[in-house]
């Protein structure tokens, strides 16, 4: 019973830190006031590039670099849509979406010359819990980047009164950019997290919503980094459930249980009702 | 630009920008575009069986492209379609395989349990967002994991066929098959039920009281509320009805394509239906072009795959650009006209 709890408890951590780190990424950019509902995508380019990377260099710690740099990439793509263009964001990140999924699936036939999953690559190893850990220090550090750093109160402004911001003589559309760019970075960390972390290789489909869990975590935990990442661990934890329970019991529906973390997600996104509100100037371009 | 160069501007530039963008696609992989758009026309449009396929695609896509438009004429970004269309095909699926009635009468029936299915599943984010306010979007994208998760489990438990070689329903019986439109191809007459919806939306959105009110929602929330419009009656109906829309194109797909519920039914049709209804303006008349067109790429692109070497999946990095390209025209188009600064 007790290694139960450990299996349980280890499972939670390593199944809520992608997520994690999407969610920080999605708290940065509506904070900012652009809602990144292409996060889904950014992870999913993340963990593909992140096994190419890993493939052709044999090295998966520039897997993650390029996993990062892959996500900053779309993220710069859509402040830039959302900046310079003044589009719709959800329509823009619905595209993002399309394009990472579509690509890494065009990708994959293409480089590994196999459709559905790549070829197994180096990965992480039993070292990947350094990023386990590495997402609970960044949450810490980005709430306190967002509310005692000067740097933090501009992203917020930017996100509650963009005109404030110009009044402040700062350029709120650069502040935006730049969050966008961090939220891209983030998401794509956690993505090359769950291809060459977790696993070590990718395959089509593999993000499974995670980066729309992780919008429903920003929302639940009210904008703030670690709000999010307490609604990340249970998310985690009802994922890890559901590998663990499959395991114990079997008279358990096992496919209908897959179902468990989307429905905690739905059942957290309706019981935050008239509690929170988002960033005031949030999805509106300035 | 007046109205009628923006009415041509969008769907032709929109075709511009897939060529150059498909031509890319081919010469990243290593194929001339003369090759590539040969195997992808040929394989669309190259026979009777072709056309039926390109045709069977683009009623399956129309009928969720139209569900999207709905909702998004209201204001509410429904990218739950991929489900709605599954819940919809399992309804009809299971009640098809135990149905004994007339003919026309089951057909009747599995659609009615197809709009019942799909609508309830989009009632289900409705409902979640005029009651609680909970954010559409994720609520509708979560379902889709749902609805898999639990399609999954009843036709590999409960519902499964008797005979089945995977997770699948059993055969409905041939006289609860939809007629068949171009005899010796899998096209039915499930098209023709698909454009008369797009006449009737395209009216109903236009010319009624529930379609103003719609748009109104949609448009100018603030402004809809204070003259009295009900929004979270709007909201619930208009996810509702989005739902039901795709809910029939599943169980078309069961009743007049597969003659069977599985859970691989959908490649993605509701997905490549966002870009369908936004590729079409959100005007459902100008979706049906768009949905023939997204069909020729469905059908053509196996067989581009196939002789050219072009991996399939371009044609989703495409569909993504052009949302995204789309995204930007609006402003662009908006900002030649001086309506924005």
């Amino acid at each position: 019973m007790t290694e139960l709890i450990v299996t349980l408890i280890a499972l939670t951590l390593v199944k809520a830190t992608p997520v994690i780190y999407a969610a920080l990424g999605g708290v940065i950019s509506e904070r900012s006031g652009v809602i990144n509902i292409g996060l889904e995508g950014m992870m999913a380019a993340g963990a593909f590039f992140a096994v190419v990377a890993s493939f052709a260099t044999h090295s998966p710690v520039l897997g993650l670099v390029a996993g990062i740099g892959t996500g900053a990439a779309f993220g710069y793509l859509l402040a830039f849509a959302a900046t310079r263009f003044k589009v719709d964001q959800i329509v823009a990140g619905t595209g993002i979406n399309l394009i990472c999924a579509g690509g890494a699936a065009y990708g994959l036939v293409l480089l590994f010359n196999q459709p559905g999953a790549s070829v197994q690559v180096a990965s992480l190893g039993d070292k990947y819990w350094v990023l386990v850990v590495a997402a609970f220090v960044l949450a810490a550090a980005l709430q306190w980047i967002l509310y005692r750093t000067p740097w933090g109160l501009r992203i917020r402004a930017s996100g509650e009164n963009p005109s404030a911001v110009v009044s402040a003589g700062l350029d709120p559309l650069r502040l935006r950019t730049y969050a966008v760019i961090m939220s891209g970075a983030l998401a794509g960390l956690g993505g090359a997290f769950l291809s060459i972390g977790e696993l070590n290789l990718y395959s089509d489909g593999m993000t499974a919503g995670r980066g729309f869990i992780a919008l429903a975590a920003v929302i639940f935990g009210r904008w703030h980094p670690l709000g999010a990442t307490v609604a990340c661990v249970v998310f985690g934890f009802f994922e890890a459930l559901q590998y663990v329970l499959q395991g114990q019991i079997a008279w358990l529906p096992a496919n209908a249980m897959q179902a468990l973390p989307y429905i905690a997600a739905l059942v957290a996104l309706a019981g935050v009702t008239g509690r929170v509100r988002a960033p005031a100037a949030d999805g509106v371009p300035f | 630009m007046n109205r009628y160069t923006r009415a041509f501007a969008g769907p032709l530039g929109a075709i511009a920008l897939i060529v150059v963008l498909m031509s890319l696609a081919m010469i990243v992989a290593g194929t001339s575009p003369i090759d590539g758009f040969t195997a992808l026309f040929v394989g669309a449009l190259g026979g009777r069986n072709e056309i039926g396929e390109t045709l069977v695609a683009t009623t399956a896509l129309l009928f969720p492209a139209l569900g999207i438009c709905l909702a998004f004429r209201a204001g509410l970004f429904n990218i739950g379609a991929e489900g709605q269309l599954l819940v919809g095909a399992l309804c009809a699926g299971a009640l098809g395989a135990a149905l004994t009635v007339p003919g026309p009468l089951g057909i009747f029936l599995m659609l009615v349990a197809g709009a019942i299915g799909g609508g309830m599943w989009g009632a289900i984010a409705g409902w979640m967002k005029a009651r609680f306010g909970a954010n559409e979007i994720i609520a509708t994208l979560m379902l889709n994991f749902v609805a898999a998760a639990f399609a999954l489990e009843l036709v590999s438990g409960p519902l499964r066929g008797p005979l089945a070689a995977g997770a699948e329903t059993a055969w409905l019986e041939p006289k609860y098959w939809l007629p068949a439109l171009l005899p010796g191809t899998r096209l039915s007459i499930a098209l023709l039920f698909a454009l008369a919806l797009a006449v009737l939306l395209q009216w109903v959105l236009a010319r009624t009281v529930f379609g103003y009110d719609l748009r109104a929602s949609g448009e100018a929330p603030e402004a809809a509320r204070r003259s009295g419009i009900n929004l979270g009656r709007i909201t619930w109906l208009a996810l509702t009805l989005s739902g039901a829309i795709a809910g029939v194109g599943g169980a078309t797909i069961v009743s007049g394509e597969l003659h069977r519920f599985n859970t691989q039914l959908s490649p993605g049709y509701g997905f490549t239906a966002i870009a369908v209804a936004l590729v079409g303006d959100l005007q459902p008349l100008w979706i049906c072009l768009a949905a023939f067109g997204f069909g020729i790429l469905e059908s053509g692109g196996l067989a581009m795959q196939a002789s050219a070497q072009v991996p399939k999946d371009a044609i989703h990095v495409i569909e993504g650009l052009i949302i995204f390209v789309l995204a930007a025209r609006r402003y662009v188009a908006t900002r030649v006209e001086g309506t924005l600064p």
